[in-house]
């Protein structure tokens, strides 16, 4: 049984259909990655998962909770299990690594020490766990405005893993950094996969990558599932099709989202 | 676009900048007559305000110099400073007591995290909200702090306390406006995230916003407590406690000697509150 399920799902926002016939099963334990041109509906599926996009037909399951009927306390114990990472880090810049890890510690730790910021040593223990996983216990103390970006995707990996989720959604994770700190955000991605058992959910720009760390690729393409396999299967023709320009099935419901007039194909993806 | 369209909408000359301008012109014109600004008259009687200030060489005493540094007056001066000091304190803790926790509920950022949902009933309660603590904001700062220290003089008696009253009501309604305009240009991405790890809105005002606002508080804080002391020598006025008193007094009695006494304290007093604030401020950036 798949802890996210989705069965002929149409995803988007009001009056806007992104995604539809979506037909899916992760199971846990996956790394998994989401390719396609900008504007398919990644993010938007990515953020269906956590509720935040809208199922506007089909069927969405996720952790057992029916997302069609989810909302109030329902969805807030959803999420507390859901991780989630984003393209821009979200960090609270004024904050301190420390207390933006504990940032998502929230949800399970009672009103009164959390508003006064007060760790007792079992939870400084386990924030300092975390900040080893991600390799960031050095900067510790530091504010997060002075950290560089892997430091700082870092940081959002750690904070993500303190919720203890057993799902983490990674919105473009790696898009705004340079390739070596893109790499080690991956491999700790890798980590808290491995370590925690956490299923990841990724959305990519970057194939290598998806070829290199994950298990499965899901390749959208004019708002549908052109491809869903191993990584290995990624071949030439394989890939021009997920990226290649396509007209949207229902151009007057479906968001034409600037599909690139040329193959975005990184030179390193097609070798 | 064109070229000539690029040249027409970046050109300075404009007709429309040309009839802003011109509007400028004319609003100034219209208050300046109405008023009956003059520079004559400030020219001609120049020579007044330096004879009322230095003092007339026919008249004993006349003049505010040389300010009147006896021993008891001064130290009279300097208790009744620190009680106005220690008026505008207590007022500020009352009005950021106030201000501080509404300034949550009046911001459009933070009432959506503490009442989610596009529903018609929860965006209509969230819209009353959100225009009631405006309009009492607006109300309770669009009434001066004197009107205030008489309202409360009235219903308190003579003192400090009435005065404590209506600068921290005052202050409240500025503090609340300050502080929800503030909490609005706070990011969203930091809620965002800490809201989808399913922390209650408290825990995520605690860790998302507040970190983000703090400087703007601070410095806000400290400037509505020049403010505030500033305010306060003006209170006793009414009777309503601190140095203004004994301010009126000297005024009301042309003993202006004991006047330059008095406003070289004030001045003292605030020129000694900016050092401090400068220095607070700093720890916040």
């Amino acid at each position: 049984m798949g802890q996210i399920i989705a069965s002929n799902l149409t995803l988007g926002y009001r009056r806007k259909k992104v995604l539809q016939g979506i037909d899916l099963s992760i199971d846990k334990g996956e790394f998994l990655s989401i390719i396609g041109p900008s504007g398919v509906g990644k993010s938007t599926f990515l953020m269906g998962l956590n509720a935040t996009t809208t199922v506007l037909d089909g069927h969405l399951q996720v952790m057992g909770h029916d997302l069609n009927r989810v909302g109030g306390r329902e969805l807030k114990s959803l999420r507390a299990r859901i991780g989630v990472i984003f393209q821009s880090y979200n960090l609270v810049a004024r904050l301190s690594v420390l207390d933006n890890i504990a940032g998502g510690m929230l949800h399970r730790r009672p009103l009164l020490p959390a508003l006064l910021k007060h760790y007792s040593h079992q939870q400084y223990e386990e924030i300092y766990e975390y900040m080893k996983v991600v390799g960031i216990e050095h900067e510790a103390l530091s504010r997060c405005d002075r950290l560089s970006g892997g430091q700082k995707q870092r940081v959002a990996i750690a904070r993500a893993i303190a919720q203890k989720p057993e799902i983490i959604l990674a919105d473009e994770p790696i898009s705004s950094l340079d390739p070596i700190s893109a790499r080690k955000v991956m491999e700790t991605l890798r980590q808290a996969n491995q370590k925690y058992g956490i299923t990841i959910v990724s959305n990519l720009h970057q194939l290598d990558y998806a070829r290199e760390f994950c298990h499965r690729v899901i390749g959208l393409n004019g708002g549908r599932i052109v491809y869903d396999g191993p990584p290995g299967g990624l071949c030439q023709a394989t890939v021009a099709r997920i990226y290649e320009k396509k007209e949207p099935a229902q151009a007057s419901d479906i968001v034409a989202g600037p599909f690139p007039s040329t193959l975005p194909l990184p030179a390193t993806a097609l070798n | 676009m064109q070229l000539a369209e690029i040249k027409r909408r970046t050109n300075p000359f404009h007709p429309y900048n040309l009839a802003v301008t011109l509007a400028a012109l004319l609003l100034i014109a219209w208050c300046w007559r109405a008023t009956e600004m003059s520079v004559p008259a400030l020219l001609d009687g120049w020579g007044n305000m330096i004879v009322y200030i230095a003092g007339n060489p026919d008249i004993k005493d006349s003049g505010f110099f040389p300010p009147n540094l006896s021993g008891g007056s001064v130290g009279k001066y300097l208790l009744s400073m620190l009680e106005t000091v220690q008026m505008a304190l207590l007022a500020l803790i009352l009005s950021v007591l106030i201000a501080f926790p509404l300034s949550f509920l009046a911001s459009r950022n933070t009432l959506e995290i503490i009442l989610p949902g596009q529903r018609p009933l929860t965006r209509l309660v969230k819209a009353a909200i959100y225009a009631s603590l405006r309009f009492l904001a607006n109300l309770s700062r669009s009434i001066n702090e004197i009107i205030w220290a008489l309202l409360f003089v009235s219903a308190v008696g003579l003192g400090p306390m009435p005065g404590i009253l209506a600068l921290g009501v005052h202050t409240s309604g500025v503090l609340l406006k300050l502080f929800s305009e503030g909490i609005e240009t706070a990011q969203q991405e930091p809620i965002d995230a800490l809201a989808a790890t399913g922390a209650g809105f408290l825990k995520v005002i605690r860790y998302a916003v507040v970190p983000q606002i703090t400087p703007f508080f601070v410095s806000m804080t400290l400037y509505r407590l020049e403010s505030d002391v500033r305010s306060a020598t003006i209170l006793g006025f009414t009777g309503a406690g601190g140095i203004g008193i004994y301010l009126f007094d000297k005024l009301r009695s042309y003993e202006n000697h004991d006047v330059t006494t008095i406003l070289l304290i004030i001045v003292v007093t605030v020129a000694i509150i900016d050092r401090i604030s400068a220095t607070i401020r700093a720890r916040y950036t």
